[in-house]
């Protein structure tokens, strides 16, 4: 399910990528990155992390036109003069205004590398807040995010994936350079489905899959499975089509025609009569059924 | 005391047009009869469905009016927003108002995904519908080949009001038709469309759950859900569903950290909805992402604040969807409190081990229990066996061959 997300996270999507210290999950989000270049969307990054030639350098020859690196690296927290993007900006208003700025047609696909710095820094509800808002409103097509689950409590980590949209979960696999993502997708229908696949980053920041254990897709309101009563027997109860028609031909007894049904369904009220006038046969005598008695 | 009110001068239950007999029950029971409602056989409380039979049957009857049910939502909030849509929808379908709040996803688009009721006699909440007279012109007359006698006889016929049962089906592949839910009145909150006031320094509350009961105060006392309001002959039940609360969109950190800020808020909050509801006419259904919260003392004040507490696990994603035993079952149901009302003890489940389903047509919850053991290992002796056992001529068995298993 990689490639699939890889191709495009859905408008008003939160996709988290979580990650630890035993495996970085950085390299899979310039992935990310350069999949969104390549398909000619303008990529915003808020770069706490990392610097903005380092993240360049990771991406050589992807097209870095439509990339707008907002340098949050040098200076996150405000202590010089004039910080170019701090901690305390993450909010509706700014970083709307910080997307708007530079206008495409296209709204944008914002990648924040990381949200555990944001997290160090301003109140779970509020970064929780932030993203819903960025989500509902038009600025922002989709938010990437990564987020190192083992710098939080369960309980923030819990917070900020619950309204994630899809979190993909990357650890160290068997081999050096493999990693197994655990994937979680929430469609809007409410269906989830999960998959876990081994994969392998290349030089070009392509994903390539190894193997698959997909631990298969549930339906959240499933059908109940209606077995067909007419399999596996003995006799043949279906019917061929030429069959069916016969029996659609077929003329019923007491089917009348239109204008018979109407007359007896609109009868009127003394249309039941029975004129009946008694004959000799009804003289029936019990004690003489013969009617030869001469008495 | 929550719904036992005195009536004089029996009120009698609104009419509906189709109600086709004028026989009508007199009542003389001190309890007011409101459509959808019914009396408790353990306690003489007035009870509403909350649309689930199995889990009206769980709570012993159904939800006591002026109660709160907390539901602990599983991983992915799925069965736990079911049953939320399950029991709006039997609001919708007993004709009583709603009233639903939420953070994450604009109550609309709750409603818009309520499940559709299935039953022919719901159809009668279409007023225009007339019973299809003699004198139309007989387009349908194909409709009905064989049975095309009773062609022109009114296409439903039931003798009480339609919402007079207690307790529907509904098919959760389709959503209820737009005009079957716009004839039930809904009042919404949107915590992003409540501009957040600073709350006074003193309080223990947050804004958005203030802001939250002040709007839910605000509109029992308008609509006259309160049980101190002028006694007018048509009551009504204020349903109110309240999606994900103390979820850190709330503005709550309560799920957030392990020793959260403002511990307290959703138990103050909570414990002002339980006042609101008791001195007016409706019910409450609280969802709670419980997997979030890392302190169980807290989790254990919240529940005992709450009248009916259950808890919904699925298996989805955990290690137990894989186990044999479970699986016909979508996931486990755990009843944390029952409520009692006027009384000292109430009537707990017998079975602990509750496992729920989620069929087309139903929310089954049914009571786990091991499957027979069909496995190779139960001892079933075959002729083969026996040909050996009796060359074996050992009395007390001693000497019988290993694998030969004695069934007695």
């Amino acid at each position: 399910m990689l490639p699939e997300l890889l191709q495009g996270v859905d408008t008003g999507g939160l996709l988290v990528i979580q990650d630890s210290a035993s495996y970085s999950g950085r390299h899979l989000l310039q992935s990310f990155i350069n999949a969104a270049l390549n398909r000619e969307e303008a990529v915003h990054v808020l770069g706490f992390e990392v610097s903005e030639e380092e993240l360049k350098d990771g991406l050589r020859g992807s097209p870095v036109q439509r990339l707008h690196f907002h340098n949050a690296y040098t200076d996150p927290l405000g202590w010089t003069d004039h910080p170019a993007f701090t901690v305390h900006q993450f909010c509706l208003g700014e970083l709307t205004r910080l997307v708007k700025q530079t206008s495409h047609s296209k709204p944008a696909t914002l990648v924040i590398d990381s949200l555990s710095w944001i997290l160090r820094h301003v109140s779970t509800p509020d970064v929780c807040r932030t993203l819903q808002q960025l989500r509902k409103g038009g600025a922002v097509r989709s938010i990437i995010g990564l987020l190192h689950a083992d710098m939080h409590q369960r309980g923030t980590v819990g917070s900020v994936c619950h309204s994630a949209t899809s979190v993909i979960t990357v650890e160290p696999a068997m081999r050096g350079d493999e990693a197994v993502a655990k994937i979680t997708k929430r469609s809007k229908s409410g269906k989830v489905i999960q998959d876990e696949e081994i994969f392998r980053i290349k030089d070009d920041l392509t994903v390539v899959v190894q193997s698959k254990f997909s631990k298969g897709a549930k339906k959240t309101d499933s059908e109940e499975q209606e077995t067909d009563p007419t399999a596996n027997l003995t006799f043949n109860l279906r019917l061929s089509d030429t069959e069916r028609e016969a029996k659609q031909k077929l003329a019923l007894p007491f089917v009348f025609s239109k204008e018979k049904k109407t007359a007896l369904l609109h009868s009127g009220p003394g249309s039941g009569r029975i004129h009946y006038e008694p004959d000799a046969n009804d003289d029936y005598d019990q004690e003489d059924p013969d009617d030869d008695l001469d008495v | 005391m929550a719904a036992p009110v005195s009536s004089v001068g029996k009120p009698s239950a609104e009419r509906s047009p189709f109600n086709n007999t004028s026989f009508q029950k007199k009542t003389r029971s001190k309890l007011i009869s409101i459509p959808g409602t019914r009396p408790s056989v353990q306690n003489g409380q007035l009870l509403v469905s909350t649309g689930v039979t199995s889990l009206d049957y769980l709570l012993g009857g159904g939800l006591a009016v002026g109660t709160v049910l907390l539901i602990e939502e599983d991983r992915y909030d799925s069965y736990s927003r079911m049953i939320l849509k399950y029991f709006l929808a039997e609001g919708v379908v007993c004709r009583h108002e709603l009233y639903v709040a939420a953070a994450q996803d604009n109550p609309d688009d709750i409603l818009q995904e309520l499940p559709a009721p299935i039953l022919d006699d719901v159809a009668m909440h279409k007023p225009a519908e007339q019973p299809r007279l003699s004198c139309e012109p007989p387009d349908g007359l194909d409709a009905m080949k064989i049975a095309w006698r009773y062609q022109n006889l009114p296409k439903v016929q039931t003798a009480l009001a339609s919402s007079s049962r207690f307790g529907h089906y509904y098919d959760v592949s389709k959503t209820m038709e737009p005009e079957i839910r716009q004839a039930a009145k809904c009042h919404r909150f949107y915590l992003p469309e409540h501009p957040t006031q600073s709350s006074p320094p003193h309080s223990t509350m947050l804004e958005s759950y203030s802001a939250l009961l002040k709007s839910l105060q605000e509109v029992i006392n308008r609509e006259g859900f309160d049980v101190a309001a002028p006694m007018s002959n048509s009551r009504n039940i204020l349903r109110i569903g309240l999606h994900s609360l103390g979820s850190a969109l709330w503005g709550d950190d309560l799920c957030c950290h392990d020793n959260p800020k403002n511990g307290r808020a959703l138990t103050t909050f909570l414990y002002g909805l339980r006042a609101l509801l008791r001195s007016s006419l409706s019910v409450a259904v609280v969802t709670l992402p419980s997997h979030l919260i890392q302190d169980r003392a807290l989790m254990g004040s919240i529940t005992r604040l709450c009248d009916n507490a259950i808890a919904l696990e699925s298996f989805k994603g955990s290690e137990r969807e894989t186990n044999p035993l479970y699986k016909d079952y979508h996931g486990l149901i755990h009843v944390r409190q029952v409520p009692h009302l006027n009384c000292l003890a109430s009537k707990l489940p017998d079975h602990k081990d509750l496992a729920f389903k989620l069929k087309r047509k139903q929310f089954s919850i049914e009571r786990l229990h091991l499957p027979p053991d069909l496995s190779d290992t139960v001892s079933r002796v075959s002729r083969g066996e026996l040909a050996g056992a009796t060359t074996v001529a050992s009395a007390c068995g001693s000497g019988s061959s290993g694998n030969k298993h004695l069934d007695f």
